[in-house]
């Protein structure tokens, strides 16, 4: 009841671990498998970068707000990680990269990819991430570029601090499988008592509940203008959410944050699933943009 | 996070201090929290007693925090981490240098809980060995003989009889743990021993994947206490 079909991708349910969550190691990304109906390994690039200095990552009373800098080994080593991960659910790498080129020579690395995220939105990397996935034309070379270099799916992920119509468009119009929306969105925290703003790249990502109602809205307005699959994440933290992400267009979600409640988050969330749909007595992929009815 | 004021800091020699609090932190031995010593970097650090961390200089950060003066403030994240399951019987603490951290709050906070407690207490040199007084029955153990028995940790704990404690807790080198795994390994009794783990973190409370181990648990949110049968060295 819960299968969702993304890309020719067959999903055992709709919920995706989400890029940078417990994905620099095979073994970790294995664990989450074992529940989560597909898995995006951590960004990676062609070399390798440190990221920043901690504290990297924090939480607050609704989500998390982290700056990590996108630390990565480089695409050579990740791929000799990812060589491990045993398939029990399908293997989606997430690649930052600096140009059109530099992302299209990434994907040679990985044959053991399912499909491939392209990371357009991360919000605290200098020429990357969201610096070029808020230019449309941009936006349109690059996944165009990645297309003509492999036949696998291709996602595009967007950040809810664009335009989302116009950037979906553009990755719809460079030939995008899907576009999932959305990154963390910029934000930061200050320290009352030493004054100073407490993550060391000053502002970072906020993650988590807080950015719930965001995300929905975008997952919705890109439903009533493209024509491709759409990828909801952001905040999703209950089963409820779920449903509501895909009655408002997407076909699958990512989950992040909460996992911050239990690292068995999949598998409660599954059962939970499992609950509504015997209640409804409908397939979970029968709601994919009901609301807009 | 929040902020704490250091109230006392007590300086064993150019490497070793511990760093008093002025306010308890709610926790339970074996855990750790998420240190930011302004200006420099954030670093996880087991807690040596509800208001203490006891420190070693390693890097930068740990360099600046042991020289920190009275009245400077640090912010804490925390405290996390999966702590030691306390025993009413008879309990075996094995410390290796600066291992011996969250060995002093278990051995606090056991000492009015369990039967006994016997402490084997090593290092490489007598230097290593800091703060010794916080142990009521402790025998020494260095590597080059500076101070108690010359020798290693492994050759007291091959001494004991082992069945004759009811847990078994281990923190320490990664090198000393592992040796103290395969020993309790071949005497098949790793279900009732704890270790406490290291890893490099970043987030501290299971998300970032920084600190996964090869059996893909995670140190900061599945540890950093775990039972002998949950690892795999």
């Amino acid at each position: 009841m819960l299968e969702v079909e993304l890309c020719n991708l067959k999903l055992k349910n709709p919920m995706v671990l989400a890029s940078g969550i417990l994905g620099s190691k095979s073994s970790s990304l294995y664990r989450m498998a074992e529940d989560a109906g597909a898995v995006v390994t951590k960004s990676v690039g062609l070399h390798a970068r440190e990221g920043y200095r901690n504290p990297t990552v924090i939480n607050y009373a609704h989500g998390l707000i982290n700056a990590v800098g996108l630390a990565s080994p480089n695409a050579e080593s990740f791929a000799r990680e990812l060589e491990k991960y045993v398939k029990i659910a399908p293997l989606i790498v997430s690649l930052y990269a600096f140009s059109a080129e530099e992302f299209a020579e990434l994907t040679k690395f990985f044959p053991m990819a399912d499909a491939f995220e392209l990371n357009l939105s991360c919000p605290h990397i200098k020429k990357a991430g969201l610096e070029i996935g808020s230019d449309a034309e941009l936006v349109k070379e690059i996944v165009s570029m990645v297309k003509s270099k492999t036949k696998k799916p291709v996602f595009a992920k967007i950040s809810a601090m664009t335009n989302v119509v116009e950037i979906g468009k553009a990755a719809e119009e460079g030939k995008a499988d899907a576009i999932v929306v959305t990154n963390t969105l910029k934000g930061m925290a200050i320290d009352i008592m030493s004054r100073k703003p407490i993550l060391s790249n000053i502002s970072g990502g906020v993650s988590g509940e807080a950015i719930k109602p965001i995300a929905l809205k975008c997952v919705w307005d890109l439903y009533e203008e493209l024509s491709i699959p759409i990828v909801g994440v952001g905040g999703i933290t209950t089963w409820k959410d779920i449903v509501e992400f895909m009655l408002a267009g997407a076909t699958a979600v990512q989950i992040g944050s909460a996992i911050f409640y239990s690292s068995r988050y999949f598998y409660s969330l599954k059962e939970s699933l499992i609950a509504y749909t015997r209640w409804t007595k409908e397939k979970l992929s029968d709601l994919i943009g009901k609301a807009h009815n | 996070m929040f902020s704490v004021r250091v109230e006392k800091v007590i300086k064993y020699n150019e490497n070793f201090s511990t760093i008093f609090f002025d306010s308890y932190l709610k926790s339970y031995p074996g855990q750790f929290i998420m240190v930011n010593v302004f200006g420099y970097e954030e670093i996880p650090l087991s807690l040596s007693s509800p208001n203490s961390v006891t420190v070693k200089a390693v890097g930068e950060t740990t360099r600046a925090l042991i020289n920190i003066q009275t009245g400077e403030l640090l912010g804490i994240r925390g405290p996390f981490g999966r702590p030691f399951t306390p025993t009413s019987d008879r309990a075996l603490l094995i410390a290796g240098g600066i291992g011996a951290a969250p060995l002093f709050y278990l051995h606090d906070y056991l000492k009015t809980r369990c039967k006994s407690i016997k402490v084997i207490y090593g290092a490489k040199t007598q230097e290593e060995l800091i703060w010794k007084s916080r142990f009521e029955n402790v025998v020494i153990v260095t590597e080059d003989g500076s101070e108690g028995i010359k020798g290693t940790v492994l050759d007291l704990v091959k001494k004991e009889d082992i069945d004759s404690y009811s847990k078994i807790y281990c923190c320490g080198p990664k090198e000393m743990l592992k040796a103290l795994y395969k020993h309790f390994e071949d005497f098949d009794v790793l279900n009732k021993t704890e270790f406490s783990m290291e890893n490099y973190m970043r987030c501290g409370i299971g998300v970032c994947g920084s600190c996964v181990m090869e059996n893909g648990l995670r140190v900061c949110a599945d540890g950093p206490v775990f039972r002998g049968d949950e690892l795999d060295f």
